[in-house]
């Protein structure tokens, strides 16, 4: 595919030069173009790309109950068994499963206002995934290929979008991918381990001999590009770049080089150790991580479920809070815990609760977010909200502007000008820092 | 002649608009006392024309146990909390925190002198009925399911004599208790019922939901749900096993096919003639089963999901408490 207006990079860098001296907020946002090629280079936006930020998405596949985590509606019928407790903010009560983010919440943001209306797994999963619906003939990139894209360094050798996605329910619902941006910015999905398929060097080839041979190919490769310097070139040995400082990051993938004390407070679980694989990923640079825990689907038996999986989510969600605030990486890394949708407020005859996208909400912290905001209000049983209504573009406009993404650049397919949010969609400005 | 559970047909509902967790019923009386989803206790007295729910307040939780004993009641909560009532006047007598956790179920002695209650703190606490003293404080369930999860002690039962307890977890395991003592006498295993799913959807929701000794104690039913593929729906089958519990020997097992779900309550015929489970999904579930034979003499889902009921005297009479309806099931001619 060659999407660029002329087909030449050299004037696709020239172009993008040229429209970085336009400055920023003109409406022709200029890295996006190029972009569909997916050997294209990253975009210019150095000064946000070495800020060295991420978002790490806990991804709670199934539809997590917002009656029983942030937004409790105690003594009423439709309210559960679950009592609300007091947080450390002021009037702010959550549900009593969670009562580690509870003494956390003045770093916490909630929106409670979310109205998605799509209670389908498959559809509501690219919807918050991409913060908008496809049409018919454009897919769009999810949020983690525009992060990959606008935070990803050329020179890292780290990947850029890392998926970890262990349970095999929903796993393809959201049908993650970059789409136009192209397969630079894919995630790597991890899926029945932690560590990336064929990672190690092949035992018969020795240490000397890998670098060796890495050596000669960078050599052949500057040769080539100094004598024929296309961007498709340079993304190619760039591509090669990536693959070997993948696989002398090898110890990335391994949590045994994480000591017992800072394991401990993620707990023994997957969810807990993929958490923990998602910060030390972020440490060392990758601009987007996401790890899913699945399978929040409670129809049957809500409450067990929740009181199963909730406790696990308040366990990582503060451990992660609380390494990245030590670790000085919690300004710059933005936490966003969200699903598909979330569950009724109608208990169903199984002692259930089934798919509701009309008034739920979700759970950032982190890098450019006002902590302690809650944003939104359903009615007292929860079935509306009356107060502060937010999408999923929203949603996905205010990640973006929090990490320094102003959510009105444009990409381009061919000559169309592709916003990153469809028009009219702001961030929600009162949960902004 | 045994009561042929075919007869057993609807005689009487009374649609709720809560949920009713748990029943108990004063001997040789239609009183019946109902815990609910809104926190209060109901009493019932289905011999009047038309039966209403009379509210006894004083939990701020789902009430999930609630034990007739002699001239009062206990009731359990998710609140932790224990409640005496005076079965007569309704009037709270004494209530204290019981349990750390969410109270599973309260279960009394047939005479009367004793409650047993179950909480997700993985206690049974012996009480005395008549003072609220403690007796025996029974450990012998292990806090987390093998995949580190809280695990929950969700059923007991005594038997008739009053002088062995039984309780059941999350995980499949079961513990026969010796009530004099509070000394263990036998443990089984029934890891059917453990739906753990580590690949699809790696949470549970299974478990041990009910147990029942046979008349003489010999054996003991245990009730949950079998093997599930979704976990979303309780889709497993209803799931029954019995042991004589001594040799640790299964004497039966039951697997429905006509009816999903959990088997939330258990009960044998007062002369044994069959074991009566009951439960469900989003429907409703009844089984019978011929214990010495094997047979099935009724396997049938039904329009309301069952947590509780009551088998009366004769064997004639099942109240079950449900989701929005409390409904009488009498063996018609």
């Amino acid at each position: 595919m060659n999407s660029h207006f002329c087909g030449s990079s050299e004037h696709d860098v020239s172009r993008r030069a040229f429209l970085r001296t336009l400055g920023a907020g003109t409406g022709l946002a200029a890295s996006g173009i190029g972009a569909m090629h997916s050997f294209a280079t990253p975009s210019l936006n150095d000064t946000l790309k070495a800020s060295g930020k991420s978002v790490i998405l806990l991804w709670l596949a199934g539809g997590a109950s917002q009656l029983e985590t942030w937004d409790p509606k105690p003594g009423r019928p439709t309210g559960g068994p679950f009592a609300a407790i007091p947080t450390s903010v002021p009037g702010v009560h959550i549900s009593e499963l969670m009562p580690q983010m509870a003494k956390r919440m003045k770093d916490i943001c909630v929106i409670r206002g979310l109205n998605t209306k799509n209670g389908d797994h498959g559809g509501a999963a690219q919807l918050m995934m991409r913060g908008r619906a496809d049409e018919p003939s454009l897919r769009y990139p999810d949020m983690g290929a525009v992060l990959a894209r606008e935070l990803g360094r050329a020179d890292s050798k780290v990947p850029d979008y890392v998926s970890f996605y262990a349970a095999t329910e929903g796993r393809d619902f959201s049908r993650q991918g970059s789409s136009f941006l192209g397969a630079r910015y894919a995630p790597m999905k991890l899926a029945e381990s932690m560590v990336p398929p064929n990672l190690k060097r092949l035992e018969s080839i020795t240490e000397l001999d890998h670098h060796a041979r890495a050596e000669l190919q960078q050599l052949i490769n500057n040769q080539f590009i100094a004598g024929h310097g296309t961007g498709p070139v340079k993304s190619h040995a760039n591509a090669y770049a990536r693959v070997h400082g993948l696989m002398s990051s090898e110890t990335l993938f391994d949590l045994s080089q994480e000591p017992a004390k800072a394991r401990e407070p993620y707990g023994p679980t997957l969810f807990g150790e993929q958490a923990l694989m998602a910060r030390r990923m972020v440490e060392a640079g990758v601009p987007f991580v996401r790890v899913s825990r699945a399978w929040w689907d409670s129809h049957g038996q809500n409450f067990e479920t929740h009181q199963e999986m909730v406790p696990e989510l308040d366990r990582v969600m503060s451990a992660l809070h609380d390494d990245l605030k030590q670790r000085g990486l919690l300004e710059r890394t933005l936490v966003l815990a969200v699903g598909e949708f979330g569950r009724t407020p109608a208990i169903n005859a199984s002692l259930g609760r089934d798919h509701f996208a009309a008034a739920w909400s979700a759970a950032m912290f982190g890098c450019g977010l006002k902590g302690g905001a809650v944003f939104g209000k359903t009615d007292k049983d929860g079935q509306t909200v009356i107060e502060d209504q937010v999408g999923a573009g929203e949603l996905f406009a205010t990640v973006l502007a929090a990490i320094g993404v102003n959510p009105k650049k444009e990409y381009h397919v061919g000559a169309r000008p592709i916003p990153l949010v469809n028009p009219g969609i702001k961030p929600i400005a009162q949960v902004l820092a | 002649m045994p009561t042929d559970p075919a007869k057993f047909k609807v005689a009487m509902e009374i649609s709720r608009k809560d949920i009713l967790l748990c029943l108990a019923r004063v001997p040789e009386t239609k009183r019946l006392f109902a815990g609910s989803s809104d926190g209060c206790v109901y009493h019932f007295d289905l011999a009047e024309e038309k039966p209403e729910g009379v509210a006894m307040e004083g939990h701020t939780g789902y009430v999930t146990g609630v034990a007739v004993a002699g001239k009062q009641v206990v009731s359990g909560a998710y609140d932790g909390q224990l409640i005496w009532w005076d079965a007569e006047s309704r009037q709270k007598v004494r209530g204290f925190k019981a349990h750390d956790r969410w109270i599973r179920n309260v279960v009394a002695t047939r005479d009367g002198k004793l409650i047993a209650s179950t909480a997700d703190d993985m206690v049974c606490r012996v009480w005395d009925a008549a003072t609220g003293k403690p007796k025996h404080e029974l450990r012998g369930h292990a806090n987390l399911t093998p995949s580190h999860f809280s695990s929950m002690l969700y059923a007991c039962a005594f038997s008739a004599d009053g002088t062995l307890l039984a309780t059941g977890d999350k995980i499949g395991h079961v513990v026969v208790w010796d009530v004099a003592s509070g000394k263990p006498l036998g443990t089984l295993e029934v890891p059917e019922v453990y739906t753990w799913d580590p690949k699809a959807r790696i949470h549970s929701i299974g478990g041990i939901r009910s147990l029942a000794f046979s008349p003489d104690g010999t054996q003991l039913a245990v009730g949950g749900m079998g093997k599930v593929g979704n976990i979303d729906h309780l889709e497993g089958k209803a799931h029954v096993e019995v042991f004589d519990w001594r040799k640790q020997e299964r004497v039966a097992k039951f697997s429905s096919d006509k009816a999903k779900g959990l088997i939330t309550h258990l009960a044998f015929h007062p002369q044994g003639e069959w074991l009566v489970g009951a439960g469900g999904d989003g429907k409703g579930l009844f089984l019978f089963l011929d214990v010495v034979s094997g047979k099935v003499w009724r396997e049938e889902a039904v329009s309301n999901h069952f947590h509780k009921f009551t088998l009366d005297e004769a064997g004639t009479r099942i109240v079950t408490a449900g989701h929005n309806k409390l409904t009488v099931w009498e063996a018609m001619a």
